[in-house]
């Protein structure tokens, strides 16, 4: 693991406004709130993007089957019954880029981005040998949003750091 | 009339729409493509090459920085202007593909209004009518 300052979840706050304000709430009459505290952590739509170089990790965000329905929707400009599988995991990947490469932005360079991946239909994800740098717990539309910064403890050699 | 045509470069289709539908709304006839090898491709099936390229950074295949490279190697396209709309947004990304042959660079999250705004600086006013 670095020595630098990490993303909190203020930046994570101040990028997920401009997504949402550009791309799903353009009008601002569905912006991301607040979580209450105890509001569930979403898993069944898990989108990440990959950073590796001098920061190494992941940048993750997580939705409901119907909150990623909406981003869909949003993002493609059709009507929520018109969202396919194939347009959830476009749009939500497209979503991990975004983030993800802000997040990417404050952290130590050089470092190279990921292509997304996305996993639907997820019961959970794991991801082993990280450390969650930082977290943003959302609503929008009341369904449950998540986006987690992860840093990995683990060297190129594959030999915990930490 | 001829209308003047742009090509959309990103492997998110969802991307693409947003781009496209900023660009067909100043006039532009627009293709996409979801890499930079196919828009290649795309490029050397058509007599005239598109007066404006939006390309992402991160493609599989060909990322948006070696189409730009291609592009600005191959005198056929010598006119195309050539617009960066990514994610990367640190200085030394942005610096590279200048030098690489960009003219123009949007950092995603954008709004339409950003990018008419490159757009009317590069000339390429509203309606597709070069300024």
């Amino acid at each position: 693991m670095t020595d630098h300052p990490n993303p909190t979840e203020d930046d994570l706050q101040m990028i997920a406004e401009q997504v949402w304000s550009s791309f799903l709430d353009p009008a601002g009459i569905y912006p991301l709130l607040p979580a209450l505290p105890g509001d569930p952590v979403p898993s069944d739509v898990s989108a990440a993007v990959s950073v590796t170089g001098a920061w190494q990790g992941h940048v993750v965000i997580n939705l409901t089957e119907t909150a990623s329905r909406h981003a869909a929707a949003a993002l493609l400009g059709i009507e929520l019954g018109e969202v396919t599988v194939a347009d959830i995991t476009d749009a939500v990947g497209e979503l991990a880029n975004i983030i993800g490469g802000n997040v990417k932005s404050l952290l130590p360079q050089p470092s190279v981005l990921s292509l997304p991946q996305v996993v639907t239909n997820a019961a959970s994800t794991y991801w082993p040998a990280v450390v969650e740098v930082c977290q943003l717990t959302g609503v929008w539309i009341d369904e449950p949003v998540n986006v987690s910064v992860l840093e990995s403890n683990v060297d190129y050699a594959g030999v915990s750091s930490s | 009339m001829t209308r003047v045509r742009a090509m959309v470069i990103d492997d998110s289709r969802a991307m693409r729409l947003i781009l496209s539908r900023i660009v067909s709304q100043l006039g532009f006839e627009v293709t996409e493509a979801g890499n930079g090898r196919e828009a290649l491709d795309k490029l050397a099936a058509v007599a005239e090459a598109p007066s404006l390229a939006l390309i992402d950074w991160n493609m599989p295949e060909m990322n948006g920085l070696e189409f730009v490279t291609a592009v600005r190697a191959d005198p056929r396209y010598r006119g195309m202007t050539l617009m960066m709309v990514t994610t990367e947004s640190e200085q030394g990304q942005i610096v590279r593909a200048l030098a690489a042959g960009a003219h123009e660079y949007v950092i995603k999250p954008f709004t339409p209004d950003a990018i008419v705004e490159k757009l009317a600086l590069l000339g390429l006013a509203p309606n597709g009518a070069a300024a």
